[in-house]
């Protein structure tokens, strides 16, 4: 896989998982399944990549870990935002909205007579 | 007080488990399949069906799992740092806090810790700069050498630097192409300019050569080159060092061309050498002149550079690299062994290499760089003493903390958390101390500097980066030492022992520990005292050598010019002769003569035969040509026979003193003795006077053999020597008004000339001075180990009494009198005392042998000196321990009691 598009993709996900885990801590079970309800089919996310950007951004800071219990009382460890994450949140969408009503607005456009 | 934060137990433990972040990724991985196999089938899926989708989602498993496993390596990596030092910075905080609440102790412990510390840093900075630095700006230093040899003097045989320009060349001759050599003299203090009020500076003569061995380059203008630098035709040019150039010269570049009059030549200033380079000395170097100079004004027969008597030139040498330094030496010593070298030659002779850091080479260090070094080790001890000390203030207060300490080991606190704990308050102390501790070394590094070497003209500032190091590392080092003692201790309390007993006493072993640093610090201070004893001693019986020459009495004056062919005048003498019939007449002056030489500056040999001896003799005489009256004025007493007589005319004579009489016709008279000058055809002159010994050269040296010729009946061998000062003697109390006497004569009878006049006694303050040194140092380190030792003892005698306050007031209560508590409380500051005392003398005496050859007339194992400093220390000792004894004893039983 060539290095720029995964950059695209990775961006993206953390995007997804931030906006996911703002509703409240997550297990990376149920992150998964609300990036895949929310698309609705229209992208798919391979689950792998979605744990691995769970634990950059815990790097990163963005958010943090605990073991707890499931909704099945199974073990599981559970993600919730940092306040740098909350931020991150925020900032992140922001930049994601720009990019996509740029994007929009170059697919509109029409092409300027050259002087 | 709050307990700082600490990280929760459980992660501590998870740690501790092997690989706790395979478990996690494998844990988390686990869980996902198995809810997502698990909701696959609720839809309907067959279980096969379902872990294949759900891994078919999933993606490379393997590869996400190291992915995984790496990112938490890294988080967990992060984490630990990040409470590791939130725990520091805790036990900082709190050790910042604590100390706060005990400024006093803060303050002692700092003082202490900066004295000793301080101390040390200024002797390291001594010794660095003595021993260890090697110049700025040589390139690879480390590669050349300075030859030394090994030479029979008429005191003692020792290696030496200097060589004559002969042996030079034969040492160069004999090297060849297995390296290369250059020849300079050592810095010495010239007149730059014109006039009384000339300035002055540190010159250097070097070979052309002595630039390209060491790599000095010039920053602007010029070097001079070899055809500048002929040894029978020098130009007058003159390089100068940058600091010279923009201290003396402004930092002027059009100073390049124009003349500087460096001793009353002319020379023309061709370039500023480039920085740091300031030669290859402790001292700086300011001027650089051609080689050829050195041998200016001497009066030589032949071409100077065949002569033996110009040989002060230290020789460098840069080996090439596939030499080998022990075959050099061999070659070197073969030629110096030649017989051709004048009276230095000698078959004993051995040339050896040493560093070019002189100190560092094979030569006798001078006695204020021995004084140094011994110093070095006293300032160690009283770091130790200083040590002690704070040990002792520590574990004081650690004694009081333990209760304390046992809540907090009660509520789980692991011992070595505490032992951190504590040191932080050690390590605070230390590193605020060792800030003080540089202030300390740079004033004293200074002082040490003035005192020890005044006349080295310093090159750089006594604090550098190696020195703050130093001083870091030595408050390190202090802070392991007095602060793991008291944490180590009271971290191995007892809880329960401690909490149920009801009095916060300490336990035995720390009142061990402490009676044993007080004996340490009582010996140490023994120890210190016992030098600082011997050294006082050493100076007062130096005072007192009777060196021959009446020093209160003695001034002698003489006139030089800016202008050598002045003083070379041959009327100069004649004019030298009326002055002293003038100066007679000055009020309260009683005796005048005339001589060559001024009073131990007499270092000038002749070749002489006496009837007997054959021309190897075991000893050389100097002799200094004298007017009558000479002796009369510079209280040399004559023994037997007569001075010379006041007119010529009459049978050759010579006066010699005791020791030459022994020497050259040992078991007869000497009286009527003939010795002939320069051959053995000569006229013979008789000797006709035997005066005392006096001091050759120094203060401190056996008799020498020296004789007297008369001024105007010189031998034809000592032709060319003339009058050249004026020496009177006058009562020590118009000596003042003397001076300014016959600093007037001088000027109406020699205008333009610069008048000179010294007096013996001051002349000669500069020869006491290591022993003056030596008393003043170790005395100031003596007393302030005194000090240090009392303070320790008051305050734990102080704080024994202040624990044993119940026992006190029982016994009082019982019907001890005043003085039975006193006595009680004093014995064991004594017997502390008394242990002491008698192993600090021991050390002494042990410790002796290492200052044996810096003293004057007193063995080191002394036992004056050894009763002294024991009563001393002991009157000390009970006078520290007297305050609290009386606080003892004027306990009130029935309050103290009632309290409890």
């Amino acid at each position: 896989m060539a290095t720029d598009s995964l950059d695209l993709l990775q961006g993206t996900l953390d995007v997804l998982v931030l906006r996911a885990l703002s509703w409240g801590p997550m297990h990376g079970y149920a992150v998964a399944r609300f990036i895949n309800r929310g698309s609705d089919g229209t992208f798919k996310v391979l689950d792998g990549a979605l744990y691995t950007s769970l634990h950059r951004m815990e790097e990163r800071g963005w958010i943090e870990s605990e073991w707890g219990n499931s909704e099945t009382g199974k073990r599981a460890k559970f993600y919730r935002l940092t306040t740098v994450g909350r931020r991150a949140v925020r900032s992140e969408t922001t930049n994601w909205n720009d990019y996509v009503a740029a994007v929009a607005r170059v697919l509109a456009a029409t092409p300027e007579p050259a002087r | 007080m709050p307990y700082p934060h600490t990280t929760p137990a459980w992660r501590r433990y998870l740690r501790l488990i092997r690989s706790p972040i395979a478990r996690d990724v494998d844990d988390e991985l686990r869980f996902h399949f198995q809810s997502r196999i698990e909701e696959l089938t609720a839809l309907g899926a067959a279980p096969g069906d379902a872990r294949r989708r759900a891994e078919e989602e999933f993606g490379d498993i393997n590869q996400v799992r190291s992915d995984l496993m790496s990112i938490d390596h890294r988080v967990a990596a992060q984490r630990h740092r990040r409470e590791d030092f939130s725990d520091t910075l805790a036990d900082v905080r709190y050790a910042f806090r604590s100390l706060r609440r005990s400024p006093g102790l803060a303050a002692g412990v700092i003082l202490l810790l900066a004295l000793g510390i301080g101390a040390n840093a200024a002797m390291f900075t001594f010794l660095d700069t003595v021993f260890l630095r090697m110049p700025a700006g040589v390139v690879d230093p480390g590669g050349i050498r300075r030859l030394w040899r090994y030479h029979q003097f008429s005191t003692e045989a020792q290696f030496w630097p200097g060589f004559s320009y002969a042996q030079y060349d034969a040492v160069r001759t004999a090297l060849g192409d297995r390296a290369r050599t250059a020849l300079y003299t050592a810095p010495w203090k010239v007149k730059i300019g014109l006039g009384e009020s000339s300035g002055e500076a540190q010159f250097v003569k070097a070979e052309a050569g002595f630039f390209a061995l060491t790599g000095a380059r010039a920053e602007i203008g010029r070097l001079y080159d070899s055809t500048e630098d002929r040894l029978d035709g020098p130009q007058r040019v003159a390089v100068v060092s940058h600091d010279y150039w923009r201290r003396a010269l402004n930092g002027d570049r059009s100073a390049i061309g124009k003349p500087i009059v460096i001793a009353g030549s002319r020379y023309t200033v061709i370039g500023v050498m480039r920085e740091p380079f300031v030669g290859v000395d402790l001292d700086a170097a300011d001027i650089w002149i051609p080689l050829a100079f050195e041998a200016e004004g001497r009066r030589e027969n032949g071409p100077w550079w065949k002569s033996p008597n110009i040989n002060g030139f230290q020789i460098l040498v840069r080996p090439a690299p596939t030499a080998n330094d022990a075959q050099l030496e061999q070659r070197m010593t073969a030629v110096l062994r030649r017989p051709d070298f004048g009276w230095y030659s000698d078959t004993l002779s051995v040339a050896r290499f040493g560093s070019i850091v002189r100190a560092a080479g094979p030569g006798k260090q001078e006695q204020e760089v021995q004084i140094g070094i011994r110093l070095a080790g006293v300032a160690l001890i009283v770091l130790l003493i200083a040590c002690a000390n704070v040990v002792n203030l520590l574990l004081g207060r650690a004694v009081q903390r333990q209760r304390e300490i046992a809540v907090r080991l009660a509520l789980g606190i692991s011992r070595s958390r505490l032992v951190r704990l504590l040191f932080a308050e050690t390590s605070l102390l230390a590193l605020a101390a060792s800030g003080a501790a540089l202030l300390v070394a740079y004033l004293a590094g200074n002082l040490l500097r003035r005192l020890l070497l005044p006349e080295v003209h310093w090159a750089s500032s006594p604090l550098d980066g190696r020195v703050v190091g130093f001083a870091l590392g030595v408050a390190v080092v202090a802070a392991i030492i007095a602060g793991l003692i008291p944490a180590l201790q009271s971290a191995r309390a007892d809880v329960n022992d401690v909490l149920k007993s009801r009095s916060s006493g300490g336990g035995r072993e720390g009142s061990r520990v402490r009676s044993t640093l007080l004996v340490s610090q009582a010996a140490l201070s023994a120890l210190l005292l016992c030098g600082a004893g011997l050294f006082v001693r050493s100076l007062s019986n130096v005072r007192h050598i009777d060196i021959g020459f009446d020093t209160q009495r003695i001034i002698t004056a003489t006139v030089s010019y800016d202008d050598h062919a002045r003083s070379s005048d041959s009327t100069f003498p004649a004019r030298l002769g009326e002055l002293a019939s003038r100066i007679s007449t000055i009020p309260g002056v009683r005796h005048v003569a005339l001589s060559s030489a001024r009073p131990m500056y007499s270092i000038s040999w002749l070749t002489f035969f006496t009837e007997t001896d054959s021309s190897r003799r075991g000893f050389s005489p100097t002799w200094t040509a004298v007017s009558s009256g000479y002796f009369d004025a510079s209280g040399v007493r004559l023994l037997r026979g007569e001075d010379f007589p006041k007119t010529r005319g009459g049978p050759h004579a010579v006066v010699v003193n005791d020791a030459m009489a022994k020497l050259a016709w040992p078991g007869r008279p000497a009286i009527g003795a003939c010795m002939r000058f320069g051959k053995r055809t000569e006229p013979c002159y008789r000797v006709i006077g035997v005066v005392e010994n006096s001091r050759e050269r120094s203060v401190i040296e056996d008799a020498s053999p020296m004789y007297y010729l008369p001024l105007n009946d010189l031998p034809p061998e000592a032709r060319g020597w003339t009058a050249n000062y004026v020496m009177l003697s006058t009562d020590p109390r118009s000596a003042a008004s003397v001076v300014g006497s016959v600093r007037g004569l001088i000027r109406q009878a020699f205008p333009g000339g610069i008048p000179s006049i010294v007096r013996l006694s001051d002349y000669l303050e500069p020869e006491y001075r290591p022993w003056r040194l030596g008393a003043t140092l170790f005395s100031a380190f003596g007393l302030l180990a005194l000090v240090v030792a009392v303070v320790g003892i008051y305050s734990t005698t102080s704080y024994s009494v202040q624990q044993r306050v119940q026992e006190f007031a029982v016994r009082i209560a019982l019907g001890a009198r005043l003085a039975d508590v006193v006595q009680l409380v004093v014995a064991e500051g004594t017997r502390v005392v008394a242990i002491g005392v008698v192993l600090g003398v021991g050390l002494a005496i042990v410790a002796g042998k290492l200052v044996a050859s810096l003293l004057y007339g007193i063995s080191p194992s002394d036992p004056a000196t050894a009763l002294g400093v024991a009563a001393i220390l002991f009157v000390a000792g009970i006078a520290a321990a007297m305050f609290p004894a009386w606080r003892a004893a004027r306990v009130d039983p029935a309050a103290t009691l009632k309290t409890d």
